[in-house]
């Protein structure tokens, strides 16, 4: 649907993905600050656990001041395997020498990772540090872990949840899109069932609502059909009453005159005739008239002989030339009444001829040889016709013609000619 | 011819009455159907009905008359212009549908193409042997040689050609040709056929004895 208007499902959309990303922000913004606590405590328990471990395993201070100076040989066995994130050293430290290692595990710093005596948790750079005394001893034992091991456990929690999030935030997505298809769908369901819909069926309704949301609209819709159709056969009754109110007489008219004329002196025959050529005129626009009332309504397309439906048209002084190349498919009555109109306004605007053409499948040009219009004027009317601001700018006879050309689905244009005034009426195909 | 326009409106029934006449038909006009019911029974070349009538429907009486097996032609009137309305008056057995307003010129065409569809030919210009009869131009020839025909025996001949091969009984004749003025002269019916067959030949009309007159149908 390129409409140029806002889609209800695009706008969704977008807002769902919006809310996507935020909350995949927000949820790992969220877990990265919780695990990163946890996972501090985690490590630091581990650093604990470990120094409770080498306390109880490694030799009394006494045993440890032997081995002082081979601190890398120093009872293996019995000590926990060596990392190069995890590490320990066991420090002593006196007065004259300052802080001396006396065991540590093989990759250990080679410096004590504490200056003073130190106990407890503590962050030195490149380790995290917790020291405690040697059971029994002046030794202080340190375990530590490289901070680098401590980031990037800390990232790899991290990225897990943030993936875990962003794939559970892609499928949700994912799934309401689908959702959202589907949830609309019964819209488009409402639009053909209202394409199909008869509104001049007193009684039709559109059936039953598929959603309870759309059950407003439904009885809007309803409501407004019937409301039509009741408008429509009032307009219709309207219509056969005024048809027969109005043209009764004027036949009546015709015929008194008909009469008239035969019996009537010689010099009352011209006045006479004249009377009845008004009476015709009068005749053809009171057809327009009712012609009007059913434009757009009880439209039948069937194929056209123009020569025939132009030559059973009642006008008297004008020339008409027919010259169709094609068949035209429209509402014969319609399209009988616009030409008559037609016709009539060229014969007041003083044209003698008139050539009836079909210059596409779907277009009947009315082209007379009267003075025509200048071309402002045509661009006025020409805008009259297009905005259907008919009142004050075009006559009966192209008001006509344009509700017709657009109860076929079309238009009138006034194309530029070179001598007199053209009409044509656009006819969409069948 | 002998028509019955069944016509309420009193402007347009007046009208047609003596354009009608005018042109040389007898017409009985009928304001309503009630009225029509007294000239039930007569014989008429054409009825001319209007749709809408002030006690009935004009299309609902024609309808019961071609139940009833009357074939004499009929046009509707009508200011009831749509597609489905002609098409329904032309299946309740209307010959011809004719909206309103429409000229009296173009009512008389129409009544005389359905009157010679009816007798079984399209032409205006019919042959009877040496005879030809022109329905529009009301005039008659003989060996291609004009004849003069007075009022009454054209309508006696129109009356016949428009049944040409029916026997036309004697009564109908004298109805079709005079009205109700046909009471007033008994043997007003014999004298102009007599005139008929001095002008156009003694084999043109057939007397068929006991019943009535007849003209063969066209060669």
């Amino acid at each position: 649907m390129k409409s140029g208007l806002p889609s209800i499902r695009t706008r969704v959309t977008r807002a769902l993905l919006g809310w996507s990303v935020l909350w995949t922000l927000s949820v790992s913004l969220a877990v990265c600050l919780a695990v990163q606590q946890e996972i501090d405590e985690l490590l630091d328990d581990t650093l604990l656990a470990a120094a409770q471990v080498l306390d109880a395993s490694l030799p009394t201070p006494s045993e440890t001041s032997a081995v002082a100076g081979t601190p890398k040989e120093t009872n293996e066995a019995t000590t926990p395997a060596p990392s190069g994130r995890f590490t320990w050293q066991v420090v002593e430290y006196s007065p004259s020498s300052g802080a001396r290692i006396l065991l540590a595990s093989p990759l250990a710093p080679t410096h004590p990772l504490r200056t003073t005596p130190s106990t407890g948790f503590a962050d030195v750079p490149a380790w995290r540090v917790f020291g405690t005394h040697l059971a029994g001893g002046t030794h202080l034992l340190y375990v530590a872990q490289s901070q680098d091991e401590r980031r990037e456990a800390k990232i790899e929690v991290a990225l897990s949840a943030a993936l875990a999030t962003l794939a559970i935030a892609l499928l949700a997505h994912l799934w309401l899109r689908a959702r959202l298809r589907q949830e609309l769908l019964p819209l488009e369901h409402l639009a053909e069932r209202l394409a199909r819909h008869d509104p001049l069926i007193l009684g039709a309704t559109l059936g039953a609502a598929e959603r309870a949301e759309l059950r407003p609209v439904h009885a809007a819709i309803d409501a407004l059909t019937d409301r039509l159709a009741r408008r429509l056969a009032h307009e219709r009754a309207f219509t056969a009453h005024a048809a027969h109110s109005l043209r009764t007489p004027l036949a009546g008219i015709d015929a008194q005159l008909a009469v008239a004329l035969r019996e009537c002196p010689a010099q009352l025959q011209p006045r006479l005739q004249r009377v009845r050529s008004a009476a015709a005129r009068l005749q053809r626009v009171v057809t327009a008239l009712l012609t009007l009332f059913r434009s757009g309504v009880d439209l039948r397309r069937q194929p056209l002989d123009l020569a025939s439906l132009v030559g059973r048209l009642p006008i008297e002084g004008l020339s008409i030339t027919v010259e169709a190349s094609q068949t035209l498919s429209a509402d014969g009555d319609l399209l009988a009444a616009a030409l008559l109109n037609l016709f009539d306004n060229a014969l007041r605007n003083g044209a003698s001829h008139v050539i009836v053409s079909t210059p596409a499948s779907a277009a009947l040009r009315v082209h007379d040889d009267g003075p025509g219009v200048s071309a402002a004027q045509r661009g006025e009317l020409q805008e009259a016709i297009a905005a259907q601001a008919y009142e004050g700018h075009t006559g009966l006879g192209l008001m006509l013609a344009d509700l017709v050309a657009r109860a076929h689905g079309g238009r009138l244009s006034l194309p530029e000619v070179d001598r007199g005034f053209a009409a044509e009426l656009r006819l969409a195909q069948a | 011819m002998r028509l019955l326009l069944i016509e309420d409106d009193e402007l347009l029934g007046e009208g047609l009455r003596d354009f009608l006449s005018g042109e040389g038909h007898r017409v009985d006009w009928c304001r309503s159907l009630h009225e029509a019911t007294a000239y039930r029974g007569e014989p008429y070349d054409a009825l001319l009905v209007d749709w809408q009538l002030p006690d009935g429907s004009g299309l609902a009486w024609l309808r019961a008359r071609r139940s009833a097996r009357d074939s004499t032609p009929a046009l509707m009137l009508t200011a009831r212009d749509l597609l489905s309305d002609r098409v329904q008056g032309l299946d309740s057995g209307a010959d011809d549908y004719l909206v309103k307003p429409f000229a009296p010129e173009e009512l008389s065409a129409r009544l005389r193409a359905v009157c010679r569809r009816s007798a079984g030919g399209a032409a205006s210009r019919l042959s009877f042997g040496r005879v030809e009869v022109d329905l529009t131009a009301r005039s008659a020839w003989l060996a291609g040689q004009r004849i003069e025909l007075t009022g009454r025996e054209w309508s006696i001949l129109e009356a016949l050609v428009l049944r040409a091969g029916r026997i036309v009984p004697k009564a109908d004749l004298e109805r079709l040709v005079l009205g109700f003025e046909a009471e007033l002269a008994s043997n007003a019916i014999e004298v102009h056929v007599s005139g008929l067959r001095r002008k156009l030949g003694f084999d043109l009309v057939e007397t068929v004895r006991g019943l009535g007159y007849r003209i063969a149908a066209q060669a």
